[in-house]
């Protein structure tokens, strides 16, 4: 007992990581995720417009009701989700870790030391390079769940942590 | 070099060769012929333009090596020399046919090699190698896939030998739950082709008469049913022991020696430094037997590596498992602070193992097929059994945190402690259902290298301060995870 109400002193004043300020993603790469998300809707609105010219007879009118009402709630759910998936994703770096939190339902925050991490990638789409974006995947030991991928970033802010990670990994050793 | 780029494009160009030549006989139209060269051409100019935007290089003044790759998706991998554990140079039949080489660059953990530079010649990928093995002077690669058959060494001397008793022990007692589901469904398909039998020769019967045919064919069933369970015990005992027959624990100069197998002896290292997850099982009769059973996961990379990552001592008593955690540890696992879950995970577990299948059948039952209907008897059954699973489920759910190890232990009937030390962590992950948060609870994962360890739905502020100390830990220490 005398261990832990020891402990809990101690710990109090470590720094806390809920209360650390998020960073959001680039506003530019909302039109990214607006782009994805339009050619989802378009290929879903197409499927069965297609597959009615194919197969005519196995669209009745009951089916066109059914698809007049399920496909604008599924596109605007779509929209929701990638809406607050973008709004919610955030990151931080702090001088012993990095942070990012994302999800929709429930709000997830990964931490990564930065001794912990095993290399870098930095990955740019077509459209993000338009942009000016970049993405960056961090990868630890720990398997794919474990590592952080954060689009979203501005190619040369990506490029400076970029330095800035493998600064701290070299440092590490 | 453009040599290189010639024997790439034919390296590409291939299976589309290969299939051509297949189809050859059976389409011997002219636009097939354009087409195919048009294919031909258009995958002569991707592999071109692949091979021109791929370029590695060592950058010497951060000792890292880069990988730029990608026509539109631009790739840049940038992989500390010094966290390279493997790399592997090995040669395809394509590839030996064009005389190049393909090197592998692995760093421990994610499932994918990191880095594949594909066809470079043997003397450049030697060179590499060496300079890429270069900064690793610990040597940790020369041993790093575990096993070697040099079991013959003189300085073998097993300290733990499980004697043929306790295998069979095991044998009774492990993999109930298994056993039960397999039963289980077995009765569920006899009891069901019963039925069907009962009802097609006996149809224009009387339903008492029936009921009748029911019963009996029940005493049937539960003598067969005994019979099945005998059988499957009597079938678990042989597997074990042809498995684990002989099994020897020996010390080798600070790593774990095992060796086992009736017919195919395995033999396994298990370096302490490189164990990640440890999980001691046991269940009420085992307990009573004083056996328990050890699993020990170390840190693996691929996919592939993962099952031969787990390893599974199958029966030892108190004193020898001791013995083993501390040569693993080099202390004994105290279970610290106990942290509850909230009784939301009873209700969730109950609702998912209860009242989801229970509705779903009476759904079934009164709108489709009200057949399905006349196993209302076993609903109490079902309920009763599942719940007591759920309830112990809870019950043992908890988690142990304390200096030097984070505990887990889960499990209704077979009761497993997962032990992890603060160091071999590689991520956390801290989750909240945003309705959950005026209640103030939460889940955390925990990343190591030979896999997560999760707990749902605790004291979050707990969770959250558990979370800053073990990050501080982590990040203030220089501590070696593998």
């Amino acid at each position: 007992m005398d261990n832990f109400t020891n402990e809990t002193m101690d710990t109090r004043q470590l720094p806390q990581f809920e209360t650390v300020a998020f960073e959001s993603l680039q506003a530019k790469y909302a039109w990214v995720v607006f782009a994805n998300l339009m050619v989802r809707i378009v290929l879903l609105v197409l499927a069965p417009l297609v597959l009615s010219r194919i197969k005519p007879e196995l669209f009745d009118s009951q089916l066109w009701m059914i698809l007049a009402v399920v496909l604008p709630v599924l596109v605007l759910f779509m929209s929701l989700i990638s809406y607050i998936g973008f709004k919610k994703k955030g990151f931080a770096f702090r001088n012993h870790d990095v942070l990012f939190r994302n999800g929709i339902i429930a709000t997830n925050t990964i931490v990564i030391p930065y001794n912990r991490v095993q290399h870098l990638a930095l990955h740019e789409g077509i459209l993000s390079r338009y942009f000016g974006l970049a993405t960056i995947e961090i990868f630890t030991a720990g398997g794919s769940s474990s590592d952080i991928v954060i689009p979203g970033i501005a190619k040369e802010q990506a490029e400076n942590i970029k330095q800035l990670l493998m600064g701290k990994i070299q440092k590490q050793l | 070099m453009f040599a290189d780029t010639l024997q790439k494009i034919a390296r590409a160009l291939w299976p589309i060769l290969v299939i051509w030549i297949f189809k050859f006989d059976e389409l011997n139209k002219v636009y097939f012929f354009s087409g195919a060269i048009a294919v031909f051409l258009g995958i002569a100019l991707v592999a071109y333009l692949k091979y021109r935007n791929f370029t590695f290089y060592i950058d010497a003044e951060n000792e890292e090596l880069i990988l730029q790759e990608g026509i539109f998706n631009k790739t840049n991998t940038a992989i500390s020399l010094s966290k390279i554990q493997q790399v592997n140079i090995n040669q395809s039949l394509v590839q030996r046919m064009i005389g190049v080489y393909g090197l592998e660059v692995d760093t421990a953990g994610s499932t994918k090699k990191e880095g594949v530079i594909k066809a470079i010649s043997h003397a450049l990928a030697l060179a590499l190698k060496a300079r890429l093995m270069e900064v690793e002077k610990k040597g940790i690669t020369d041993d790093m896939n575990a096993i070697t058959a040099d079991l013959m060494s003189e300085e073998e001397r097993p300290f733990i030998k499980i004697s043929l008793l306790s295998l069979l022990k095991v044998g009774i007692t492990s993999n109930y739950i298994r056993s039960i589901g397999l039963i289980l469904a077995f009765f569920i398909t006899l009891y069901e082709n019963g039925m069907n039998f009962l009802e097609q020769s006996d149809f224009d019967k009387q339903e008492l008469d029936s009921y009748v045919n029911q019963s009996f064919a029940m005493t049937t069933i539960a003598l067969l049913l005994a019979f099945f369970l005998l059988l499957v015990l009597v079938f678990n005992v042989i597997r074990i022991v042809l498995k684990y027959y002989n099994f020897k624990i020996s010390k080798q100069n600070e790593s774990l020696l095992l060796s086992f197998g009736l017919f195919n002896t395995k033999s396994t290292i298990i370096k302490p430094e490189r164990v990640q997850i440890t999980t001691v099982s046991q269940n009420y009769f085992q307990k009573k037997m004083n056996i328990l059973e050890l699993k020990i996961k170390q840190a693996s990379s691929g996919e592939k590596e993962e099952r031969k990552a787990v390893i599974d001592i199958p029966a030892c008593n108190k004193i020898e498992s001791n013995a083993i955690l501390m040569l693993l540890f080099d202390k004994l696992a105290v279970k610290g602070l106990m942290l509850k879950p909230n009784y939301r995970k009873l209700v969730f577990a109950l609702f998912l193992s209860i009242v989801l299948p229970l509705s779903g059948f009476l759904g079934f039952g009164y709108f489709v097929a009200p057949s399905i209907l006349e196993f209302m008897p076993f609903v109490p059954v079902y309920v009763i059994f599942v719940g007591s699973i759920a309830y112990f489920g809870f019950r043992n759910y908890r988690l142990f945190v304390n200096d030097d190890f984070i505990i887990k232990q889960s499990g209704a009937w077979d009761i497993a402690n997962e032990m992890i030390v603060p160091e071999k962590i590689q991520a956390i992950t801290s989750s909240q259902l945003f309705w959950h948060k005026s209640a103030d609870i939460g889940s955390i994962t925990i990343h190591t290298a030979g896999g997560n360890l999760s707990f749902q739905l605790g004291d979050f502020t707990r969770i959250k301060h558990y979370m800053n100390l073990w990050l501080y830990e982590i990040e203030t220490s220089d501590s070696n995870w593998m």
